[in-house]
């Protein structure tokens, strides 16, 4: 049994030590807007918190999160509002979507530990991952519609 | 877990013995049980002070199973010879050491022999603890002793003949172990004597730091300098330390207390139970004690002015943009892109010594089976990238040495990896 | 039903749009399942309204006044069901407030289900206009009797009927009932659509419907598909794509994973998945790992031995023989003897790698039978053409099936072919209960129908001026349709079929005198993997070709590459254009590189190292042309030869853009994508396997590696045409031409990779 926190919620989960997180998010937990691209750590559709740092689930052992705070995009804002959200919204992000909750949880970390990113710090950050519909150019603006808007004052996850 | 990873090279060195054909040593193995005897109460502050010399001692690390009670034994250590399973230390009379007199507690710890007189595995690093005060035993006695008691048989170690015979323990004691308490020197301050007492005598470090002999030993002559132990590579405490940043005192305070450093990424590995398991929980003066201690060993704060070229060309690394530099920049870029200043969470990969020491092992371990939230910086995951082959984790290996370091290239990547592997993540 | 051979019949060009309008038009018929149309992918589906007016099958004003729109195309990103409900909500005078989506099942009423070719728009804007007018009309008739007065005294306008002072909300009108207007199919066909000058919804700026439930977690695509009961199952794959047959199957070491249940072998009459193993665990995680545990053998496997090398040495092998292939009707003439009037000819080859599909949502399905009906949850692009696949697996008819509409991450002509549904079905059916299969990256990979890899050898003559009189193209390539869609092949010109989706793009429209194009299916491709349609599909390597050698046709007579491909544009002759949508021809194309030349800075200097490229397309076939030019600037690094684009400068003249930032959105993904096939992504066929199967050595273009990026829309008021690959053909062309700027050298294969440019530097 490896107990953990996922959105605030405190679950118990009875599988192999080995399971990837991602599957017990998607399965076990039932929230399926992480999503499989991969498998091996390369494209971060998987991306998810924990203990507030962008981290793949595909890759993570469950034993290894016994005890951390996980954050899904189902639990980045109540609303669904956070203002890396808003501003994919705005620019209209998205085109299939898939790589996108991902892109959102790495945004968000990035944006955190660099709160006016430069250029490189886009790049370098967002490297991990892919978007097949490339939907780069947008992702490049939304980050920093964003952090802009976060500068604005109030603190988010 | 430190007496885990020496069991290995321990019991290599006692088949070496074997075959000098030492004969005779079940005469000297012999020693008198102690007989049991009603435990006492203790004084609440006296169990209070054990507490933290257990932690200092890591005492749960091994006694404990992931999930189990505490103290109650069983976990597996894997030798190249067997297995070999920790003991109950819960005072249970049937399965722990329930009964067991201060006197019996105290030899076990300090001469490797049970209360009923047979010898003790050296997986037990009495030759550190042989050094404790008598109060210090005495402390770690009343806490043992007031753990509540748990019914768990040891479980057979799996130990072949005659590595099972524990009575030929006694031919290697004679020939490396010395008892005796730590005595103080005067060259030194108190606080450094306490940093040494701690890091020697409880703390075991060299158990794992102190490169072993052909016989399992500690080489007197070079302590700290440095060894590989069961997978993993125990960097030198000395000067020889290969981090490309030297250890002062602030990195070595927030390593040893925290597991986080700014320079010198995250305890993992072994490393990381000392640190959250042991050293976090002693009180600031023992912590301060311990970092004067081993600033000294290496004399890291006299060479801290030559940083920050060191740390500026750490952030202006490039991995490149071919095949190779793209791996490292897809799978590792999003954690350690550090930017324009060093961020302990998102360590630079160039500042570790995984990366500069003369063995890949640490890194490829890093790679493989990552860290988990309990270990390394607390509550965050580095994930493992076990998922690629033993070729691309060779190939990511490659790239960070070539570009994250000056040093020439390590050789047979690929069958280290796959060694590591074989290995497996081991305890978490 | 959809039947191909009778489509084909039904068009003069079998896979012309106007033969998929008349098939999408003509539904009604009376058979569905009752309840089941929406489709399960929408996260939040409309709540049900009072009965509702339903004017045309396509659409329903409820009391409420909510507008609800039946979208039978696929979301895959191109936020299609926004702008296909922003066309029939244009004309309809809708308050685009009160507007919803719905992504159908499928249901033989919606007639064609099929989503690629950038035809979606293009083929649904007469109908849907027409759909919107209707319901206009019929409301307009139902709110002039309610106010009182003539239909002729009133307008509609933000869901209103308004005459003079009064006014009376669609949803007011259908809740009094008696609106019985409707129309037949030739009714329809002769309502007017709007002017431009009277558009009030298409072409301004909308925020797409589907994209919020994309920032939250709660889009629903085919991967998070569930239903209680359900087992899941993950394939062990034969060593080849045919011919493999199980032998036998070892399961012991996956007894040891917790939940593991059996595992079996697929009895596939459709034969989509010959010599699959399904492994069957309580959850996916399970299912994942038993299945690397379990050791199967199987005999035979066709094209074992078969490797990249092999299918390309059978290419050339094909063009250099004259009677190989299919001749496409690029006007008749015989271009040999037109060749040797030239003064000057040029000959050159060009190859493409095998390119990956990689949506990055692996193929999944989740099927199971349900009250008599086979229910497939997965998405999918041409449900029509997996329906009767499904039907013959499941040895039952296709009235039976159903597939639910699902968000699809990521289509790219991956989900055109369904065969993913196929196994999910039979295991589904093997074991009597829900079966949801997922692939994993690697598994996806091997089964994806990758693009195939590709030889042309193109010849061009050129007069004493510099002008083209002749010019022959010959593609050979592993076929998709032949083996997908046999019926799709329309006859060439000497009465050998072809396939229209590995040609397109090479009859350009250049004034190049005596053209000839020849389109050669490639044996050894087709038997050894399963070619599939990629985005972009023909052109995505055709255009590779024309394109290049315009350039070296231009600088083999020492021409400007701008002004050689103007002189060639002329819009003379059969380059003219007309018809629906190609009014301008040739002459919309001189256009778009002019002015992409001119955004560019053509003729610019530039440092030493790097330089500018041109290339342009039609799109994707002569009857539906996008225009669409490129200048590439590129930096070559003489050291490593890496090729670095700083900047891509993209002009689109595609008729009426009616949603303008998805209209870009499409054009930035195609660009980039086109890059990453100009540069990054490419993989080698190796004995029955393709060798890259995961992002380890498979490297898509990342954010590292986007340039400045240009785009603008050539103002229009024709009708619209696709988006979604036009700009996907350019950029290797362009980049190539660039290079070649820079360097002085020509590269003829893509992708193109450092090793190759050092090579030639
Ligand atoms: S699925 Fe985890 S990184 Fe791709
Ligand atoms: S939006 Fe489709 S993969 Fe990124």
């Amino acid at each position: 049994m490896t107990c953990f926190r996922i959105n605030g919620r405190e679950v118990s989960v009875d599988a192999d030590d080995d399971t990837p997180l991602l599957w017990v998010i998607r399965d076990d937990i039932g929230l399926t807007g992480t999503k499989f691209g991969c498998g091996i750590g390369m494209c971060g559709a998987c991306t998810v918190h924990v203990g507030g740092r962008a981290t793949r689930s595909c890759s993570t052992r469950l034993a290894d999160v016994e005890g951390a705070e996980v954050t899904t995009i189902e639990g980045l804002d109540p609303a669904g509002q956070h203002p890396v959200q808003k501003a994919w919204v705005g620019l209209q992000v998205p085109q299939c979507g898939y790589c996108q909750s991902g892109q959102i949880m790495q945004a968000v970390a990035l944006i955190n530990d660099f709160p006016a990113p430069s250029d490189a710090d886009i790049d370098n950050v967002m490297a991990g991952n892919l978007c097949r519909c490339m939907t780069y150019v947008r992702i490049r603006a939304a980050i920093k519609a964003a952090a802009a808007d976060m500068k604005g004052g109030a603190t988010h996850v | 877990m430190l007496g885990f990873v020496m069991a290995k090279r321990i019991f290599l060195a006692f088949g070496v013995l074997l075959l000098v054909g030492i004969v005779g040593i079940a005469a000297l193995a012999y020693r008198p049980a102690i007989a049991t005897v009603p435990v006492p109460a203790f004084a609440p502050a006296l169990v209070a002070e054990g507490e933290i010399l257990a932690a200092g001692g890591y005492c749960a690390t091994c006694h404990t199973v992931r999930g189990g009670a505490p103290f109650a034994g069983g976990r597996a250590m894997k030798t190249g010879f067997g297995t070999l399973y920790s003991t109950n230390i819960t005072p249970d009379p049937e399965t722990g050491i329930g009964g067991w007199s201060q006197a019996a507690f105290a030899r076990a710890l300090r001469e490797g022999i049970s209360r009923d007189g047979s010898q003790l595995f050296p997986a037990l690093p009495f030759d550190h603890f042989t050094k404790l005060s008598d109060d210090d035993v005495a402390a770690l006695y009343a806490y043992m002793m007031s753990r509540p008691a748990v019914k768990a048989p040891a479980k057979p170690n799996d130990l072949p003949f005659p590595l099972n015979i524990r009575a030929l323990q006694a031919g290697w004691k004679l020939l490396f172990f010395k008892a005796g308490r730590f005595t103080a020197d005067p060259a030194h301050n108190a606080q450094w004597n306490r940093g040494a007492y701690l890091t020697d005598a409880l703390g075991h470090c060299g158990a794992c730091h102190t490169p072993r002999n052909a016989l399992g030993a500690e080489q007197p002559g070079k302590p700290y300098a440095g060894a590989s132990i069961d997978g993993w590579i125990a960097p030198a405490l000395t000067a020889a330390n290969q981090a490309p940043i030297a250890w002062t005192t602030p990195e070595l305070t927030a390593y040893l207390t925290t597991g986080v450093s700014l320079y010198h990424g995250t305890a993992a590995g072994p490393m990381s139970a000392v640190v959250h398991d042991g050293l976090a929980k002693l009180p600031p003066a023992d912590q301060q004690a311990v970092t004067l201690y081993i600033e000294s060993l290496g004399q890291g704060d006299s060479r801290a002015g030559a940083a920050a070229p060191v740390l500026a060309k750490a952030l202006a690394v490039q991995p490149g943009k071919d095949a190779d530099g793209r791996l490292f920049t897809a799978a590792c870029g999003s954690c350690h892109h550090a930017g324009a200043a060093p961020n302990p969470l998102r360590p630079l990969i160039a500042l570790n010594s995984a990366v500069t020491l003369d063995e890949p092992t640490n890194l490829i371990r890093l790679i493989l089976y990552g860290i988990g939230a309990k270990q390394g910086a607390p509550g965050v995951v580095m994930p493992g990238l076990g998922g690629l082959s033993d070729a691309d984790v060779a190939r990511l290996a490659a790239v960070i040495r070539r570009t994250h370091s000056a040093l020439p290239p390590w050789n047979d990547l690929a069958k280290k990896v796959a060694a590591v592997r074989a290995d497996g993540p081991g305890e978490s | 039903m959809f039947n191909p051979d009778k489509s084909a019949v039904a068009a003069p060009h079998p896979l012309s749009r106007r033969g998929f309008l008349v098939a999408a038009g003509a539904g009604g018929l009376a058979f569905g399942f009752a309840g089941l149309s929406r489709a399960a992918g929408d996260a939040a589906p409309p709540a049900a309204t009072a009965p509702g007016f339903e004017p045309t099958l396509w659409f329903t004003v409820g009391a409420d006044g909510i507008v609800t729109v039946n979208i039978i195309r696929a979301e895959m990103g191109q936020h299609v069901g926004t702008a296909l409900a922003r066309i029939l909500a244009e004309e309809l005078e809708a308050d685009w407030a009160k507007v919803r989506i719905v992504h159908v099942d499928t249901d033989p009423k919606w007639g064609v289900m099929t989503t690629g070719g950038s035809w979606s728009v293009w083929q649904t804007w007469p109908l849907y206009s027409r759909a919107g007018a209707a319901g206009r009309i019929a409301l307009i008739e139902g709110g002039a009797r309610l106010l009182g007065t003539a239909p002729a005294a009133c307008t509609a306008r933000g869901g209103k009927v308004i005459a003079g002072g009064r006014s009376i909300s669609y949803g007011d009108i259908v809740a009094r009932g008696g609106l019985t207007r409707s129309f037949t199919p030739a009714e329809l066909d002769k309502l007017p659509i709007k002017p431009v000058t009277e558009r009030r919804l298409v072409g301004k700026p909308v925020a797409a419907m589907d994209i919020p439930d994309k920032t939250n977690g709660s889009a629903i695509y085919g991967i998070d598909a569930k239903v209680p009961g359900m087992v899941h199952a993950r394939p062990v794959l034969p060593p080849t794509r045919y011919g493999a047959k199980v032998v036998s199957i070892d399961d012991a070491a996956a007894k040891a994973v917790k939940g593991y249940l059996q595992s079996f072998a697929l009895d596939d009459p459709s034969g989509s998945v010959p010599g699959w193993v399904m492994v069957i665990a309580t959850s996916t995680a399970a299912a994942i790992r038993a299945a690397d545990l379990v050791k199967v053998a199987w005999s035979g496997g066709d094209g074992a031995t078969v490797s990249e090398k092999t299918i390309q040495d059978r290419g050339r092998a094909l063009i250099a023989d004259p009677k190989a292939g299919g001749i496409v009707d690029t006007g008749g003439g015989d271009v040999e003897a037109a060749l040797k009037t030239a003064k000057t000819r040029i000959t050159a080859t060009y190859t493409t790698a095998s390119v990956l599909h990689f949506q990055l949502e692996p193929v999944n399905a989740l099927a199971f039978e349900k009250d008599g009906v086979f229910e497939i949850h997965t998405g999918a692009q041409w449900q029509s053409l997996t329906l009767p696949v499904l039907a013959k697996a499941l040895g039952r008819p296709e009235t039976s099936i159903i597939m639910r509409t699902y968000r699809i991450g990521g289509g790219f002509g991956r989900r055109l072919n369904g065969d993913y549904a196929v196994p999910a079905a039979l295991a589904a059916k093997a074991l009597g209960k829900p079966v949801k299969m997922i692939l994993t990256r690697a598994d996806d990979v091997r089964f994806d129908s990758f693009r195939s890899p590709s030889v042309q050898t193109l010849r061009i003559g050129l007069d004493a001026q510099g002008r083209a009189v002749a010019m022959d193209h010959a593609a050979s390539a592993g076929w998709p349709t032949q083996i997908l869609a046999p019926g799709f092949l329309p006859k060439g010109t000497n009465g050998t079929p072809y396939d229209p989706f590995a040609i397109n793009g090479a009859d350009h429209w250049y004034a190049v005198g005596t053209q000839q194009v020849r389109a050669i299916s490639n044996d050894v491709a087709n038997s050894s993997f399963r070619p599939g349609w990629l985005r972009s599909v023909g052109p995505g390597w055709t255009n590779w070709a024309v394109e290049s050698f315009i350039d070296e046709a231009a600088h083999a007579v020492q021409a400007d590459p701008v002004a050689f491909r103007l002189a060639h544009l002329t819009g003379a002759g059969r380059n003219a254009g007309g018809g629906l949508t190609a009014v301008g021809g040739a002459l919309r194309q001189a256009a778009v590189v002019r002015r992409a030349a001119e955004l560019a800075g053509w003729g610019q200097k530039l440092p030493a190292g790097s330089g500018l490229g041109i290339a342009t397309s039609f799109g994707q076939e002569r009857d539906m042309p996008t225009w669409t030019a490129c200048v590439a600037q590129v930096r070559v690094a003489p050291k490593t030869g890496e090729v670095t684009v700083e900047k891509l400068t993209l002009v689109v003249d595609a008729g009426t853009i009616v949603d303008p930032d998805s209209a870009r959105a499409q054009v930035e993904g195609a660009a980039l994508w086109g890059l990453s096939l100009a540069l990054h992504e490419g993989t080698t066929f190796t004995n029955g396997q393709v060798a890259d199967t995961n992002l380890d050595s498979y490297t898509p273009l990342r954010i590292t590696d986007v340039p400045e990026l240009v785009i603008e829309f050539t103002a229009s008021d024709q009708p619209p045409v696709g988006l979604g690959e036009p700009a996907t053909t350019v950029v290797a062309p362009a980049i190539a031409n660039a290079i070649f700027a820079a360097t002085g050298k020509r590269q003829r294969h893509l992708p193109i990779r450092p090793e190759a440019v050092l090579a030639t530097v």
